[in-house]
């Protein structure tokens, strides 16, 4: 068969409309899960019992389901539930913090537990109310150390983002499918979407090597 | 909120038909996953460049791109360049299984470079030849230190199998899909699939959290 990948070429635009949707959605997720993950993380290591098995059950949920089904579940039984009509980019991104939290507070749950004992008791000794120990002493330690796994799970983000596609939203990978089935040339438009979602994977996914080697060595922690 | 849950609708048998197919994807995947992987990782330390760097580029492609497009094109795309026509599970099995391979021949890296230089110059010293090399020394400290991560990984293709639901086969997702649509029962029954993929995955976790907690006694 005869492949001709400038036809790709013709509908830039749309697929650039589509890249947008999927970049949006991936970077308010980021900075929503993070948080969320930061929070749930300092949850599970609270001496409030309920607390830890609030935010345990919801991290084994989310991390123990697959996204297709959170998303599902999110899109059709949330608007129920609440009685209100939620937008597309609402539901997808309630969905994708929710998971983003669930995994990045296992990393954050990691990065805490390495902060040293004697930090702690020094932050008592010196009499430091727990908000000045945790945004102070804490947060940035853990945080620093929790960046080269934060950055694996903002790749594992923007590639599970592909799913809301299977709910009608219309970022790249829906756009892709779309023009592939009214051209009726799935090799060459799948491929594109498929390399333009990987050129902006890979850089990241170097990123992370290179902050574990150099960033982590230089500042010694 | 003024809605009254009814679960009496939802029938289970088709779910745990979908449930079986899933499982069956998963294993098929797993295997593929585990014995490739260890291939692939053996190929990816391999001294030459033109060896190497191919299946490197395999291996960041199946790491780099979303699933689902691995899953859409592999439907679309192999019938159509290969002119090879396969049952759609196989296909799923094929699609997950390298993908699953790709993240496997990580997991295996990392276990390989752990197995101590000593140990390979003793079996350079023992005149084992490079096969024997690998299947008496390596693979047996390779495989142990690496089962944590494989079976995360096994897990984690368990979940990601629900993406074939996409493409119409019939797992548990499409089940689940068909089922919700048919009842007009969505929150009833996601939920239900939602625990069924729990009640599987949840255990195996468990087990990788209690392997790795002894390999950290037996460390310390």
């Amino acid at each position: 068969m005869d492949l001709d990948f400038t036809i790709v070429l013709r509908y830039y635009d749309a697929l650039l409309i589509g890249l947008w949707t999927t970049v949006q959605l991936t970077m308010v997720c980021i900075a929503l899960g993070c948080a969320l993950g930061f929070v749930t993380a300092l949850g599970r290591t609270s001496k409030n019992f309920a607390l830890r098995a609030i935010t345990g059950t919801y991290v084994e949920l989310f991390r123990g389901t697959p996204v297709l089904i959170q998303l599902f579940w999110i899109f059709f039984c949330l608007p129920l539930i609440l009685g209100v009509e939620l937008s597309n980019f609402i539901s997808a991104t309630i969905a994708l913090t929710l998971y983003m939290g669930a995994i990045s507070s296992e990393t954050f749950r990691a990065s805490l537990k390495s902060v040293g004992s004697e930090q702690l008791d020094a932050c008592i000794a010196l009499g430091l109310p727990r908000s000045v120990q945790i945004r102070n002493i804490i947060m940035p330690q853990a945080v620093l150390r929790a960046v080269p796994t934060l950055l694996s799970n903002c790749v594992s983000l923007f590639k599970e983002s592909a799913l809301v596609s299977a709910v009608g939203m219309a970022d790249l990978m829906f756009v892709g499918q779309n023009i592939s089935n009214n051209i009726a040339r799935p090799v060459e438009v799948l491929t594109v979407v498929a390399i333009i979602y990987f050129v902006i994977a890979f850089p990241i996914t170097r990123a992370v090597t290179f902050v574990e080697r150099r960033m982590l060595i230089r500042l010694a922690i | 909120m003024n809605y009254t849950f009814d679960f009496s609708s939802i029938a289970i048998g088709p779910l745990l038909d979908g449930l079986f197919v899933t499982i069956q994807l998963t294993l098929a995947a797993n295997v593929i996953g585990i014995v490739a992987g260890f291939v692939l990782a053996l190929l990816l330390m391999s001294p030459f460049a033109i060896v190497r760097v191919p299946f490197m580029l395999f291996v960041e492609f199946f790491r780099c791109t979303p699933a689902i497009i691995q899953v859409v094109w592999f439907f679309y795309c192999v019938p159509m360049l290969l002119d090879v026509f396969l049952d759609p599970l196989m296909m799923g099995i094929l699609a997950l299984g390298l993908n699953l391979t790709a993240f496997n021949a990580e997991a295996y890296r990392a276990s390989i470079q752990g197995v101590p230089r000593e140990q390979r110059d003793a079996g350079i010293a023992l005149g084992l030849n490079p096969l024997q090399r690998i299947r008496y020394i390596i693979l047996p400290t390779a495989f142990r230190e690496s089962i944590p991560v494989l079976l995360t990984n096994g897990i984690g293709i368990f979940q990601q199998s629900a993406l074939v639901a996409i493409v119409a086969i019939q797992d548990l997702m499409y089940e689940g899909k068909t089922l919700a649509t048919a009842t007009y029962r969505p929150i009833e029954t996601f939920t239900v699939v939602a625990l069924i993929y729990f009640a599987v995955s949840f255990p195996v976790s468990q087990v990788v959290g209690l392997i790795e907690r002894r390999r950290a006694l037996a460390a310390a």
